[in-house]
């Protein structure tokens, strides 16, 4: 019965892991910027270069085929992956601009957003340390 | 040119390269992405051509490869360069965009050197399948005969609250030969604008240049010069005549419903090429990974009978005859109609499916449907 229990919520567990997992926005510590879901959208679509502040942004997308990169285009951009690959070949060939700096996982992107003051990233929320800055939970 | 000149240049050429050397090899990234489209079509039966395909199963015509380096100089500065192999060339690559970019400021980006004029909604990337629904946007409509100038370019992007705009206006001159035909395009210019709100995108373009081309008439032409009548002798070819081209777009693309349309003028005075009026609508709609959609269009064609008033003697019938029917072959009413549907199958690779049915009202010959399929992807 005890295995049973744990085997549904270790189940349940991988469900929720793979659909609903939350993701959440990462800025440098010292990052005081107030950023709005649309800013972080336009940020990441590179249609908005600086934080509120003035400041300038640099994003920095998890690798394709990651969780967290999934997750991140699905609520917070609410398109599908291919869309968004389809959005960036537009702006790429035709000299309009290219897609954030690409690093391979959580850690990583949590390594750039403590090291670069102008950074802004998405971590799985539970890969979240005290090196950065949460701006929001989606 | 003098060859002072000459040498001149090819030292300032060569600087220019070394220098482009010296910095890229201080910093040394180069990034290359790429795409490439395989396209299979066959008309539907063997008296009918449309677009290059007849009744013979073909996957060269429409297909092609590119692939593009872009390097980062730092300080706004960037080089691009997109090389386009295509089978409708042999597969002779070719360099479809070369550019030195400098970012003035967080909106003002210029281009120097060989780009695409954005004629249409989709010019900036005509031939990135992946990157809008049908395999070709509608062949009909984007059909101005150059589509990349050798010149200048300047992009300006701007939001105002949750309006994003972007002006893009270029200045330079085409003398890429047509086909086997030779012709010049100068003081090329114009600009286009774009203004968008999350699911809808609005775009309004114009754009003229001066033509110098003889579209094959040289000879009919010198003729009617020799029998006096200059003023048709001129409407045959092409002598530094204006062209001027005039688009209106939109694209709704809210939840799972896509609409698309494009609306056209051309006109170009004092020669034997057709007023044309063109437009066409497509309405999609997005189940998950598959996109089903559906274009109707039309284009009409009209030239003034310029000929009209030449009395009809033995002497002048011989030029009368072959350049009535020069006139008569421009003037036309298409109408076209395409399904198809866009299958995302993998996160870079789409799998798509189409057919086309196109007629002219004025010219039944024509009338041809067109079954096509392509596997196209980004890299």
């Amino acid at each position: 019965m005890k295995n049973i229990i744990s085997l549904l919520l270790l189940t349940a567990l991988t469900l929720s892991h793979a659909c609903y997992a939350d993701v959440s926005i990462v800025v440098n510590t010292a990052n005081s910027s107030a950023i709005s879901d649309t800013e972080i959208s336009r940020l990441f679509l590179g249609k908005l270069k600086r934080f509120s502040g003035g400041e300038s942004a640099t994003p920095v997308n998890s690798k394709a085929g990651t969780a967290a990169r999934a997750d991140f285009e699905q609520k917070v951009l609410n398109k599908s992956s291919s869309q968004i690959k389809a959005y960036w070949s537009k702006r790429v060939f035709s000299g309009k601009g290219t897609p954030p700096t690409e690093v391979d996982n959580d850690a990583a992107v949590l390594a750039f957003v403590a090291a670069n003051a102008d950074a802004i990233g998405y971590v799985d929320a539970g890969s979240v340390d005290d090196t950065v800055k949460v701006v929001k939970t989606f | 040119m003098s060859n002072g000149e000459y040498n001149m240049k090819q030292k300032i050429k060569a600087l220019g390269f070394c220098s482009a050397l010296a910095v890229s090899s201080a910093q040394a990234e180069i990034v290359f992405n790429g795409f490439a489209n395989i396209v299979g079509g066959q008309t539907t039966s063997s008296d009918e051509t449309l677009y290059g395909y007849d009744d013979k199963f073909d996957v060269k015509n429409g297909s092609l490869f590119a692939l593009q380096a872009t390097s980062d100089l730092g300080d706004g500065l960037g080089v691009t360069a997109q090389i386009i192999s295509r089978g409708n060339n042999e597969w002779e690559p070719e360099f479809e965009w070369a550019y030195v970019s400098y970012e003035v400021t967080d909106e003002l980006k210029f281009l120097l050197g060989r780009q695409r004029i954005p004629t249409y909604m989709y010019s900036d990337f005509l031939d990135v399948s992946y990157a809008y629904p049908w395999i070709t946007p509608p062949e009909n409509l984007y059909s101005v005969p150059i589509d990349k100038i050798d010149g200048v370019g300047a992009i300006y992007s701007t939001s105002v609250g949750e309006f994003d705009s972007t002006v893009q206006f270029i200045y330079g001159s085409n003398s890429d030969d047509l086909g086997d035909l030779s012709a010049e395009f100068n003081d090329v210019m114009g600009l286009s604008v774009t203004v968008s709100r999350g699911w809808l995108t609005l775009r309004a373009g114009y754009f003229q240049a001066d033509i110098v081309a003889g579209f094959g008439n040289d000879a009919l032409s010198k003729s009617w010069a020799g029998a006096g009548y200059s003023d048709v002798a001129s409407n045959l070819t092409a002598e530094d005549d204006r062209g001027k081209f005039s688009e209106l777009g939109f694209q709704v693309d809210y939840e799972n419903i896509l609409l698309i349309g494009e609306y056209t003028k051309l006109t170009v005075d004092n020669t034997a090429l057709a007023d044309e009026n063109n437009y066409y609508v497509l309405a999609g709609y997005r189940f998950d990974n598959i996109l089903i959609h559906t274009t109707y269009g039309s284009k009409d064609g009209e030239q003034d009978n310029f000929i009209f008033g030449v009395p009809v003697t033995p002497e002048l019938l011989p030029l009368i005859t072959p350049t009535k029917a020069i006139i008569d072959d421009v003037q036309k009413e298409t109408k076209y109609v395409t399904v198809g549907l866009r299958w995302d199958f993998h996160d870079s690779a789409s799998l798509k499916f189409e057919y086309t049915h196109f007629s002219d009202h004025l010219n039944s010959a024509g009338d041809a449907g067109l079954f096509r399929t392509a596997i196209v992807t980004v890299f």
